[in-house]
């Protein structure tokens, strides 16, 4: 449960419901960001954010006071959401083995660097375009761009969050990022911008 | 995007594979100073696939973080933690 291995902490009723209130309660709107781009469902991500918090409360003399909450609990928010909602969807995990290797092919490296997408037609997606390509990625390539471009959590943090090595996570969120310019520019399309 | 003249930058990139890697560093602050150094101060001025790129990617990450965060939470999913946690 822990993001670092902590020793187990002693706390009063009184410093617990400190750490609840100072250092996890001004999370819950990330929390919840989080928990509703997994699940894309309101329902659903309020379960999934109390379950979360209920939990941090529990195991709250696993978390060292002062570190790193933030971290700490969208950690226990993706372990929740893979036990308890991902089984119920079955849905598989489509990211797979090639996530390295793609990212050092050749050809595949030719196409990335030229870009089926202008920066000019990003301007007029002023409404729900970018969320709605960012909901339409497979979960894990959604996962790290969350972590990552919405909550700024660094590599290593990432890395520890989803108990992947940080080359794990710098490749796929190379991916992940070329399958949202591949939605965005399906928009562009739509909008009536031409491709180079 | 600044006004740069673009005529006499380089239209294929000579390090893609390279390149591609740092500025996926760049954009996440996980560069040292050496590489942004090389790659935003030389690089970008003379290859424009990069030029481009970097201010293609730069623009999402800002649309992302205007556009897909900032909401609330419930204001009844917040009493009812706060209910849960205080009884407990
Ligand atoms: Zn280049
Ligand atoms: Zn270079």
């Amino acid at each position: 449960m822990e993001l670092e291995e902590a020793p187990k902490q002693h706390y009063s009723e009184e410093e617990k419901q400190n750490i609840f209130n100072n250092e996890f309660m001004p999370h819950i709107h990330s929390m919840y960001n989080f928990g509703y781009r997994l699940t894309l469902d309101a329902d659903d991500s309020k379960d999934l954010v109390q379950d979360t918090y209920l939990k941090a409360y529990r195991f709250i003399e696993s978390f060292q006071k002062g570190t790193n909450a933030k971290a700490w609990l969208f950690r226990i928010l993706k372990n929740s959401f893979i036990n308890d909602y991902r089984k119920k969807s079955k849905e598989p995990s489509k990211v797979d083995y090639q996530e390295v290797e793609t990212y050092y092919n050749s050809e595949e490296v030719d196409r990335q660097i030229t870009p089926d997408l202008r920066v000019e037609a990003l301007k007029d997606m002023i409404g729900d375009e970018i969320s709605n390509a960012l909901n339409a990625l497979d979960v894990d390539f959604r996962t790290v761009i969350i972590l990552c471009d919405l909550e700024g959590f660094k590599y290593d943090e990432m890395a520890k969050i989803l108990d992947i090595p940080i080359g794990t996570v710098r490749s796929r969120l190379h991916r992940a990022r070329n399958l949202l310019k591949e939605k965005l520019s399906e928009y562009a399309k739509q909008m009536g911008y031409k491709t180079t | 995007m600044s006004n740069s003249d673009q005529s006499h930058m380089k239209q294929d990139c000579s390090n893609k594979r390279d390149c591609l890697e740092m500025l996926q560093l760049i954009l996440d602050g996980e560069a040292t100073h050496e590489q942004k150094e090389h790659f935003l101060k030389h690089h970008l001025d003379e290859c424009l696939p990069c030029y481009k790129n970097y201010h293609l990617e730069l623009k999402i990450k800002e649309l992302l973080k205007t556009k897909c965060c900032g909401g609330q939470a419930p204001s009844d999913l917040v009493e009812q933690i706060k209910n849960k946690i205080g009884a407990a």
